[in-house]
C-alpha cells in the first residue's frame, strides 16, 4: 500500500502526521432527523441561569448548550430523552414526551468534584481506585514564597519528604517512601507529568496556575508509567476554564524574608579577650583594630514578589486561556536572586459535533538568576577573623593569602568580586488531539516538544581571591537540551449491567538530547568593566589559560507499549491490571526492553449490604496491589557502549612537541547493563465515618529495588583498565506505613474547622551490594575534609544498614588533661588522632517518623490555616560545629560562643566523630495563613481574598546547628557541612482576586 | 465500508508502530568503535593514553611511596594539618596498613596502565597500517607495558602477569622472579625495534620509549637482580650501560639545573626517559608540597602553597662537598629572593609577613608532644625542615591546580654511569667505552666534575650510596637504592619521637591492596601482612 511505504522512513514529524491523518479518517459526518423544536431554561439551585450546560439527545449525537442567559433550543422527537449535564453538576435526564418547553434545575455535584482523581492516561473516581493515590487541591497547597511545585506539598502528603534550603536557586529534594536508589538527582526524584505531558520540566509551572496535584505512590498506580516511575509519579493539572464561563484572576504577593537563625560567633573584642586569657596573640597582619560582623555583611533582608494574571473562557465548543506569572525572589545572601517570567497559553476546540477535540498549549519560562560561590562564601562567613576590616585603607579588599586555617579568604570579597549569572529559557509546546471514535472508544494523541536553553556565565574579577593574580577570569557555558514526546492511546469505557470496564492501550516515544553546547574559560583582561561579556578581549599568554568545557552530547530514547484494564462489578469489587513494555537506549543491546506489570484489587466494603447495619461507617474500602516500575536515570546514557573520549584528570600528553589530547575508552563499558526495577506491594484501607465527616486511609507497603544501578562499583584492575564500572548490583528495601486523616472537627453555620494529620514511617535497608560477578562489601561515601582529615570518609553504604549510615570515630569524652579521646578499633582509648580504620558504625540519617498536621478554620469571611510538620528519629552529623570548634586555632579563625566552654588544651576538639552526631528530630510551624474574603455586590468581581502568611514561624528541636532540615536526598543524607544555606523566616502579604 | 476503512487504518497504524521501536541513538560528541581509530592521528591520540595515565600519578602518589618511606623526604603534621588519616607518618615509619591510599591508588594506576597497553596491542594488531608501522607501534606499547610492570614489581613484588585483553579469569600472583623474567624477556624482544635518539628525532621520541630507555631499564633491573631474584647479574648491568654510553647523543649536561628546570625537555642531552609535565598536563606538584610558601611572592608566584614536605637533617648532611652546585637547591637558613642567576640576592631578604624578622629555615624536625609526628604550627615551627627548589618553582602555577611544568626524569645518563660504577664495585669487570677505561672512580668523578665540586680519591660502596643521594635527590629512586644497600631499615629518630619504625624485612615490598584482595579472590597477600 502506498502510504505504508511512506511510514517506513522514520522521522518524528512524519509519524505524527500519520496519526493525525488516521484520526481525521475516522471523523464521521453528522446526520439529521425530523423532529420538533424544544426550548427551555436551565437554572442552578440559587435560581441563577447557567450558561454552557450541555444538552444531548440520549443515544444520539445531537447536542447543544445553553447560551449566556441559560436558554437553549434543540430539535428532538417525542420519544427522545434529553440529557442535561455540566461539569460539577448532577446530570438530569428528561423525557421529551409532549413537551416543547422544558426547564431544568441542575444541582451542584460537590461529591464528584472532590472525588475525581487524575491517574495515568485518564481520570478515575476516588472510590474506584485500587492503588495508593493522594490528591491535593489548590486550596490545600502550602502558601508563601513557593518557587517549586514540590514545596506546595511539603508536609501534606504522607510518605513524601521534601527538603529545601533558603537558596532561591536550589531545587528541593523530594523523596517518596524512602530512598531506593544509589544515584543522585533526577534518579531519586518522583516523575512529573504536567497536563498529560510526561517528563515536562517543573520549572515551567507557576504555582498559582496549578489546579491540583495527584500523587501516585504505589507501583500499581505508577507502573503505567513504567521506566521512569520507580520513585512515584506526581501528576499536575493546571487551571482550565469551566463550561461557558470566562474567568479572570489575579494572584499576587509580596514577601519579606530574613535569616531565622545564625551561628553565634565571637565579636572582635571577645576574640581578643579569649586569646589573651589563653596567652595567645594574633599575628599583627590579622588584627587592625576592627570589629567586623561578617554574617551581617553578607546577609540581607530578602524581598520577593510574585504576580500572576490568568484569564480564559469557554464557549460551546472551545475553551482557552492564558496566564502570565512574574516572580522576583531575592535571597537572603547578598547577590543571590531569581527572577522568572512564565507565560502560558492554551486553546482547545471541538469539531464534528464534539467528536474531535484539538488542543494546543504553549508555555515559556524565562529566568535569570544570580548566585555566589556558596561553599567558600558560607564557610568563610563563619570562620574569617572578625579582627580585620574588609577593606584596606585604599579601598581594595583586604586579604591575607599567607594565613592558614579555615578562614583564608575575605568573604565579602568572595561575594562582591565573583559573579555567577545564569539565564535560562524553556519552551514547551504541546499539541493534543482527541477523537471519539464510537460510543465509549476514544483515541488521544499528544505531541510535545521542550526546548531548554541555558547560558551560564561567571566572572572572577581582578581583586578576586579565588583567581589570584590572573587579572580577571571569565567563563561562559551555553547548553541546549531538547526533549520530544509522542503519545498515542486508546481508551474504551463500557458499562453493561453491573459490570464496568475501562480499557487502555497505547504507545509512547520519547527522546531527550542534552548537553548540546560549549563552554570556554579565559583570563587576563585589561580591566573588569566588561565582566564576562567579551571573551575576545582577554589576553591569555599560555594555552593552559584557555580551557574548553568537556561535556559531550547525550541522547536517550525511550519507547513503550502499555495497556491497562480496570474492571469493577457493581462498584463493589474492583480489579485493575496493567502492563508496560519499556525500551531504553541506555541499556545493553540484549537488555533494552523491560516488562513492568502491575495488578491490584479493591473491595468497597461499604457497598455491601451488611455495612448498612453500621451507619457510623460511611466509607470503607480495602485495597491491595503489587507492581513493578523501573528506573533508568542518573547515569551516562552511553554506559553500555564502548566510547572513546578523554578521561578527566589524565587527558593530555606531549605529542612530538605539542600538547595533544589523549583519546581512549572513557569507561569500562558494560553491555549487560539493564533496568533497575522497583517492586512495590501496597495494602491499604480507606475509611469514612459519620457521613465522611472523618475520612482517611492507612497504607502499608514494601518497596524492593533490585538490580541497583551505581556508576562507581569497584572492579579489580587486574581485569579492567579502570577501577570502577556502571553495573546493576544490589538491592535496597523500604517498608513502611502511612496514615492520613481528614476530619471536619467542628461545623456550625458560621464556623468550620478541618484538621488533617498525616504520618509516615519508613524503614530503609540496603539488602545486598553483591551478585555473582561483583562482590562489594561496602561503599564508602561522604569525604567531608576538615583540618587534617582530607580523604576520610564519614558514611558507609553497607548491606544490613540503611542508606546514610554514619561511620565515625568513637568519641570517649575528654581525659584529665582536657583532650578529646577516642576508642580505636582495638578497643583502647587514645588521645591522639585515630586512623581511618578506627571508624565505627554510628546510626543513620533516615527518619523514623515523618508527620504533618494541617488545620484550617473558616469563620464567615475569615479563613485561617496552619501546617505543623516534622520528623523524628533521624541523626545529623554536624560537621560544621566540628570544624568551628577549634580553640587551638583561634588566632587564625573565629570561634563560636559555644567553644568558650571547651578546654583550650583540647587539640582534638575539631575532629569529626560521633560526638557531633546529633538527633535531627524537629517540629516546625511551617506556614500559617490568615485570610479575608470580600464578596462585593458587583457582578464583575467574584471575590477578593486578602491574606497574610508567615513561613517557618518557629521550630522546636534539640539540634544545635542552624536548622535541622538537612538534605535527606542524595547518597549522603543528613550531613551539615558548611554548605548549608541559612534558614529563613518569611512574611508575605497577598491578594487573590477573581473576576 | 466504514468498518473496512477503520480496520484498514488500524492495521496501517500497527505497521507504523512496529517500525517505531528503534532504540539505536547516535553518539555525536565521542568516538565509537566504528569510527575510531582510523587515521594515524587517531592512533597517536590512542597511544597517548599510555603517557597521560603515566603522568597522572607518577609525580605525587608514586613518588611518595618511593621517597617518603626514606630519609630523603618527610611530611610531618603541623598541629594536625597534614595528619590525613596517618598516611604520611605510616610511610615514614613503615607502618602502612593494607588499605593505605597510595598502595591502593598506585596499584590501580599500574594495572590500569597494563590493561590499557594490552588493549592497544590488540587494536594495533587489528589495524590496517603498514607492517613497519605495526612493528614500531607494538615495540612502543610493549616497552611502556614493561615500564609499568617494572614499577609494579619494584613496589609490590609478587604481582600477577597479565598480557592479554580482555582478561577472562582473574589472575593470581606470580613470584617476583617470574615477573622479572617476563619484563626482561619483553625488553630484550623489543629493544632492537625501538628508535635510537639522534639529533633529528629528539622531539619526536622525547617522553617515549627508545633503545636507550630499554637498555637503562634493563641495567636497573640487573643491578637490582640480587634483590629481585636472588641471582647476581652485575656483568649484564655493565653490558647494558655500555650500549647507552657509546651513543654520543647522550652526554652529561653542563648545567645540572637544566635537567630539572621548568622548561626542560628534549633539549636536555642526558635525559633517557622523562615524564613530560606542563600546566596542561597535571601530576607534578613538587613545589606545592616541597617549597616554603611564604617565599612564593619573592619567586614571582602568586599562589598559596602548602607547608608540608621537607627533607631530614641526616639526608641534608650528606650534601657536604665544597662548591657542589647540588647544595644550592636546598633552602636553609636566612632566606632571600633569588636573583637572575637563581642565587640568593643578599640585598633582598624575605621577612615573615607583617614583621621585620627575616624568614629562617632550620633543619631539625623537633617534634611537639600531643599529636603523632607533629611539629606544631607556630611561625618557627612552619620553618622547620629543609625545603627544595631542585625542580625550580614554576611561575606559571595557578591557585586552582598548583602544578609544576617541570618534566620529571626517570632514567638519565648520570644514573647509567653511577649504576655501572656500582656494578663494578660489586664484582663486575670494568669495561672500555669509546677508548676510555671506565673505572668506578672515573665515573664518579665525571659526575662530581659536572656538579662543580672536588674529585674523589677513592670510591667505596658506602661513598657511592652517598653520591647517589646527592645526585638523585627527590627523583623517586631513594627507596630502591636503600633496599639494595640493605639500609631501608636504618632509622633516624626525630627529636622527641615516640613512634618507631617497623623494621620487618617484609616491609621491603608493599602489600597487595585490601580492596584488590576482596575483588580478586585469586590474589594472595604478600608475606608479613
Amino acid at each position: 500500500m502506498k502510504s505504508n511505504y511512506k511510514f517506513i522512513s522514520l522521522s518524528f514529524l512524519k509519524r505524527w502526521q500519520c496519526l493525525a491523518m488516521l484520526m481525521l479518517l475516522f471523523a464521521l459526518n453528522s446526520y439529521s432527523q425530523s423532529s420538533k423544536l424544544i426550548t427551555g431554561k436551565v437554572i442552578d439551585e440559587t435560581n441563577q441561569s447557567i450558561p454552557g450546560v450541555t444538552i444531548r439527545i440520549k443515544g444520539g449525537n445531537i447536542g447543544t448548550s445553553t447560551n449566556s442567559d441559560g436558554f437553549y433550543s434543540i430539535q428532538a422527537k417525542s420519544t427522545d430523552m434529553l440529557v442535561f449535564s455540566m461539569l460539577g453538576g448532577i446530570t438530569r435526564e428528561v423525557n421529551v414526551g409532549n413537551q416543547t418547553k422544558i426547564n431544568v434545575t441542575i444541582m451542584p455535584d460537590n461529591q464528584t468534584l472532590k472525588d475525581v482523581v487524575v491517574i495515568g492516561y485518564g481520570t478515575a473516581n476516588k472510590k474506584d481506585l485500587t492503588g495508593a493515590v493522594t490528591s491535593i487541591k489548590s486550596e490545600e497547597f502550602n502558601q508563601g514564597v513557593m518557587v517549586n511545585p514540590a514545596q506546595l506539598l511539603q508536609g501534606k502528603v504522607a510518605g513524601l519528604n521534601v527538603t529545601k534550603s533558603g537558596d532561591p536557586n536550589a531545587k528541593p529534594s523530594t523523596i517518596l517512601r524512602g530512598p531506593s536508589t544509589l544515584r543522585e538527582g533526577a534518579a531519586q526524584e518522583p516523575f512529573y507529568v504536567i497536563d498529560g505531558v510526561p517528563g515536562a520540566s517543573i520549572d515551567l509551572l507557576a504555582p498559582s496556575d496549578i489546579e491540583n496535584i495527584d500523587i501516585l505512590k504505589d507501583a500499581s498506580s505508577t507502573a503505567i508509567y513504567g521506566s521512569r516511575a520507580a520513585n512515584g509519579v506526581i501528576i499536575v493539572t493546571t487551571k482550565r476554564s469551566k463550561n461557558g464561563q470566562s474567568r479572570l484572576s489575579y494572584n499576587g504577593y509580596a514577601a519579606v524574608e530574613k535569616v531565622s537563625k545564625k551561628y553565634d560567633m565571637l565579636s572582635a573584642p571577645e576574640l581578643r579577650q579569649y586569646l589573651a586569657d589563653n596567652k595567645q596573640t594574633l599575628n599583627s597582619v590579622d588584627d587592625d583594630g576592627s570589629d567586623t560582623n561578617w554574617q551581617s555583611l553578607l546577609e540581607k533582608t530578602g524581598y520577593s514578589q510574585n504576580h500572576n494574571v490568568s484569564f480564559g473562557g469557554s464557549g460551546q465548543a472551545s475553551d482557552y486561556g492564558a496566564s502570565v506569572n512574574y516572580l522576583d525572589n531575592q535571597g537572603i545572601l547578598k547577590n543571590t536572586s531569581l527572577k522568572r517570567t512564565i507565560v502560558r497559553g492554551y486553546l482547545n476546540q471541538k469539531f464534528f459535533n464534539d467528536r474531535l477535540k484539538l488542543g494546543l498549549t504553549v508555555t515559556n519560562s524565562n529566568s535569570k538568576s544570580s548566585d555566589i560561590y556558596q561553599s567558600q562564601a558560607l564557610s568563610n562567613m563563619l570562620f574569617y577573623l572578625p579582627t580585620v576590616s574588609p577593606f584596606n585603607a585604599d579601598g581594595t579588599y583586604k586579604e591575607n593569602y599567607n594565613r592558614t586555617g579555615s578562614g583564608t579568604r575575605n568573604p565579602l570579597s568572595i561575594v562582591d568580586n565573583n559573579d555567577i549569572d545564569n539565564l535560562n529559557n524553556k519552551t514547551l509546546i504541546n499539541g493534543m488531539a482527541q477523537l471519539n471514535i464510537i460510543d465509549g472508544l476514544k483515541f488521544t494523541a499528544s505531541v510535545s516538544s521542550q526546548r531548554d536553553q541555558n547560558n551560564y556565565s561567571t566572572y572572577l574579577n581582578s581583586q578576586s581571591g579565588l583567581a589570584r593574580g590572573v587579572n580577571g577570569q571569565a567563563q561562559k557555558i551555553d547548553v541546549l537540551n531538547k526533549s520530544q514526546v509522542l503519545e498515542g492511546y486508546f481508551n474504551y469505557d463500557k458499562t453493561f449491567g453491573k459490570h464496568s470496564l475501562k480499557l487502555l492501550g497505547g504507545y509512547s516515544w520519547q527522546e531527550d538530547r542534552t548537553n548540546d553546547g560549549f563552554g570556554v574559560t579565559t583570563q587576563n583582561f585589561s580591566n573588569d568593566n566588561l565582566g564576562y561579556n567579551n571573551l575576545f578581549l582577554s589576553n591569555p599568554s599560555l594555552l593552559s589559560q584557555i580551557a574548553f568545557n568537556n561535556a559531550p552530547i547525550s541522547t536517550l530514547r525511550l519507547i513503550s507499549y502499555y495497556g491497562r484494564v480496570q474492571y469493577n462489578y457493581n462498584e463493589k469489587y474492583l480489579l485493575q491490571a496493567s502492563l508496560r513494555n519499556d525500551g531504553s537506549s541506555a541499556f545493553g543491546r540484549n537488555n533494552r526492553w523491560g516488562l513492568f506489570p502491575a495488578v491490584s484489587a479493591g473491595w468497597r466494603i461499604i457497598g455491601e449490604d451488611f455495612m448498612k447495619a453500621v451507619p457510623v461507617i460511611s466509607d470503607l474500602k480495602l485495597r491491595a496491589g503489587y507492581g513493578v516500575s523501573g528506573n533508568s536515570l542518573g547515569f551516562d546514557a552511553f554506559s553500555s557502549l564502548l566510547i572513546y573520549g578523554t578521561l578527566s584528570g589524565s587527558n593530555k600528553f606531549l605529542n612530538n612537541g605539542n600538547i595533544s589530547n589523549a583519546i581512549g575508552p572513557v569507561r569500562n563499558e558494560n553491555p549487560d547493563l539493564k533496568w533497575e526495577s522497583t517492586a512495590t506491594t501496597n495494602i491499604g484501607l480507606d475509611f469514612g465515618l459519620f457521613k465522611d465527616r472523618i475520612s482517611g486511609s492507612v497504607d502499608f507497603y514494601i518497596k524492593e529495588t533490585s538490580d541497583l544501578i551505581y556508576d562507581r562499583y569497584e572492579v579489580s584492575t587486574t581485569q579492567f583498565f579502570l577501577p570502577t564500572i556502571t553495573a546493576n548490583v544490589g538491592k535496597i528495601k523500604n517498608t513502611g506505613v502511612e496514615f492520613t486523616l481528614n476530619a471536619v472537627a467542628v461545623k456550625t453555620n458560621n464556623f468550620k474547622w478541618t484538621t488533617s494529620p498525616n504520618l509516615a514511617t519508613n524503614k530503609n535497608k540496603v539488602v545486598t551490594l553483591s551478585d555473582d560477578f561483583y562482590k562489594i562489601a561496602a561503599i564508602q561515601t561522604a569525604q567531608l575534609g576538615g583540618k587534617g582529615q582530607s580523604g576520610n570518609f564519614s558514611q558507609l553504604i553497607q548491606p544490613g544498614y540503611a542508606l546514610g549510615t554514619f561511620n565515625l570515630w568513637n568519641y570517649a569524652g575528654k581525659n584529665a588533661a582536657g583532650v578529646s579521646t577516642y576508642i580505636n578499633a582495638a578497643g583502647q582509648t587514645i588521645a591522639t588522632q585515630p586512623l581511618t580504620t578506627d571508624a565505627k558504625i554510628a546510626g543513620d540519617a533516615q527518619p523514623k517518623l515523618i508527620y504533618g498536621w494541617a488545620n484550617s478554620f473558616n469563620y464567615k469571611n475569615w479563613d485561617m490555616n496552619f501546617l505543623v510538620r516534622g520528623v523524628l528519629g533521624n541523626k545529623i552529623l554536624n560537621a560544621t560545629a566540628a570544624s568551628l570548634n577549634n580553640p587551638a586555632d583561634a588566632k587564625l579563625q573565629n570561634i563560636p560562643r559555644s567553644t568558650l566552654g571547651e578546654s583550650f588544651n583540647d587539640i582534638n576538639a575539631y575532629l569529626i566523630s560521633d560526638r557531633y552526631l546529633e538527633s535531627g528530630s524537629y517540629l516546625r510551624l511551617d506556614n500559617a495563613t490568615v485570610g479575608y474574603t470580600i464578596k462585593p455586590k458587583t457582578p464583575s468581581i467574584k471575590a477578593i481574598r486578602l491574606y497574610v502568611t508567615a513561613n517557618n514561624l518557629f521550630v522546636i528541636t534539640n539540634y544545635t546547628g542552624i536548622d535541622p532540615e538537612i538534605n535527606i536526598g542524595g547518597l549522603t543524607p543528613g550531613i551539615d557541612n558548611n554548605n548549608y544555606y541559612p534558614k529563613t523566616r518569611t512574611f508575605s502579604f497577598g491578594v487573590s482576586a477573581s473576576f | 465500508m466504514k468498518k473496512f476503512i477503520i480496520l484498514f487504518n488500524i492495521l496501517a497504524c500497527l505497521v507504523v508502530l512496529e517500525s517505531c521501536s528503534k532504540l539505536d541513538v547516535d553518539v555525536e560528541s565521542q568516538y565509537v568503535k566504528d569510527n575510531f581509530p582510523v587515521t594515524n592521528s587517531d592512533y597517536a591520540a590512542l597511544f597517548g593514553t599510555m603517557y597521560s595515565n603515566l603522568s597522572s600519578q607518577y609525580g605525587v602518589p608514586y613518588w611518595r611511596m618511593q621517597e617518603l618511606s626514606t630519609d630523603a623526604a618527610i611530611i610531618p603534621a603541623r598541629d594536625g594539618n597534614f595528619d590525613d588519616g596517618g598516611q604520611y607518618r605510616q610511610l615514614h615509619y613503615h607502618t602502612w596498613t593494607i588499605d593505605h591510599p597510595n598502595v591502593r591508588d598506585i596499584w590501580q594506576w599500574g594495572f590500569g596502565g597494563i590493561n590499557n597497553c594490552n588493549r592497544l596491542i590488540n587494536l594495533t594488531n587489528e589495524s590496517a597500517v603498514s607492517a613497519a608501522s605495526k612493528t614500531a607501534s607494538l615495540a612502543e606499547v610493549r616497552a611502556m607495558r614493561a615500564l609499568y610492570y617494572y614499577f609494579m614489581m619494584d613496589l609490590y613484588g609478587n604481582v600477577p602477569i597479565i598480557d592479554t585483553f580482555p582478561v577472562s579469569t582473574l589472575p593470581g600472583n606470580q613470584t617476583r622472579e617470574k615477573v622479572f623474567e617476563f619484563i626482561e624477556k619483553e625488553l630484550l624482544a623489543v629493544v632492537s625495534q625501538l628508535p635510537v635518539k639522534d639529533n633529528n628525532n629528539r622531539v619526536l621520541v622525547y617522553g617515549r620509549p627508545t633503545q636507550a630507555m630499554a637498555y637503562a631499564l634493563l641495567e636497573k633491573m640487573y643491578l637490582n637482580a640480587e634483590v629481585y631474584t636472588g641471582k647476581i647479574r652485575y656483568n649484564d648491568a655493565v653490558t647494558m650501560a655500555d650500549q647507552i654510553l657509546k651513543n654520543s647523543n647522550y652526554a652529561l649536561d653542563a648545567k645540572y639545573s637544566d635537567i630539572f628546570d621548568v622548561n626542560n625537555g628534549p633539549q636536555v642531552n642526558e635525559t633517557i626517559f622523562a615524564i613530560p609535565y606542563d600546566q596542561q598536563i597535571p601530576g607534578n606538584q613538587i613545589t606545592r608540597f616541597g617549597f616554603y610558601p611564604a617565599l612564593a611572592a619573592s619567586y614571582g608566584i602568586n599562589v598559596g602553597f602548602s607547608i608540608a614536605m621537607s627533607t631530614t637533617p641526616e639526608y641534608y648532611n650528606r650534601f657536604n662537598l665544597t662548591n657542589d652546585i647540588r647544595n644550592s637547591f636546598w633552602l636553609i637558613g636566612k632566606q632571600y629572593a633569588p636573583d637572575a642567576n637563581r642565587k640568593p640576592d643578599l640585598s633582598k631578604p624575605v621577612f615573615v609577613a607583617g614583621t621585620t624578622t627575616q624568614i629562617e629555615i632550620t633543619p631539625d624536625l623537633i617534634l611537639k608532644p600531643g599529636k603523632p609526628m607533629d611539629l606544631g604550627n607556630t611561625v618557627a615551627d612552619q620553618a622547620k625542615g629543609v625545603r627544595s627548589v631542585k625542580y625550580w618553582p614554576d611561575v606559571n602555577a595557578i591557585q586552582a591546580t598548583r602544578l609544576n611544568g617541570n618534566d620529571m626524569p626517570v632514567l638519565r645518563l648520570a644514573d647509567v654511569m653511577l649504576m655501572k660504577a656500582e656494578a663494578i664495585l660489586r664484582g663486575a669487570a670494568a669495561t672500555t667505552v669509546n677508548g676510555e677505561l671506565q673505572t668506578p672512580l672515573l665515573l664518579v668523578n665525571k659526575i662530581r666534575s659536572r656538579a662543580g665540586t672536588t674529585a674523589a680519591t677513592t670510591v667505596t660502596l658506602s661513598t657511592l650510596l652517598d653520591e647517589r643521594a646527592r645526585e638523585f635527590s627527590w627523583e623517586a629512586w631513594r627507596r630502591n637504592d636503600l633496599i639494595r644497600f640493605g639500609q631501608f631499615e636504618t632509622e633516624y629518630p626525630l627529636p622527641n619521637d615516640v613512634l618507631s619504625m617497623n623494621k620487618d624485612l617484609t616491609r621491603r615490598i608493599y602489600p597487595i591492596p585490601a580492596n584488590e584482595l576482596k575483588l580478586n579472590t585469586n590474589l594472595k597477600q604478600n608475606p608479613g601482612y
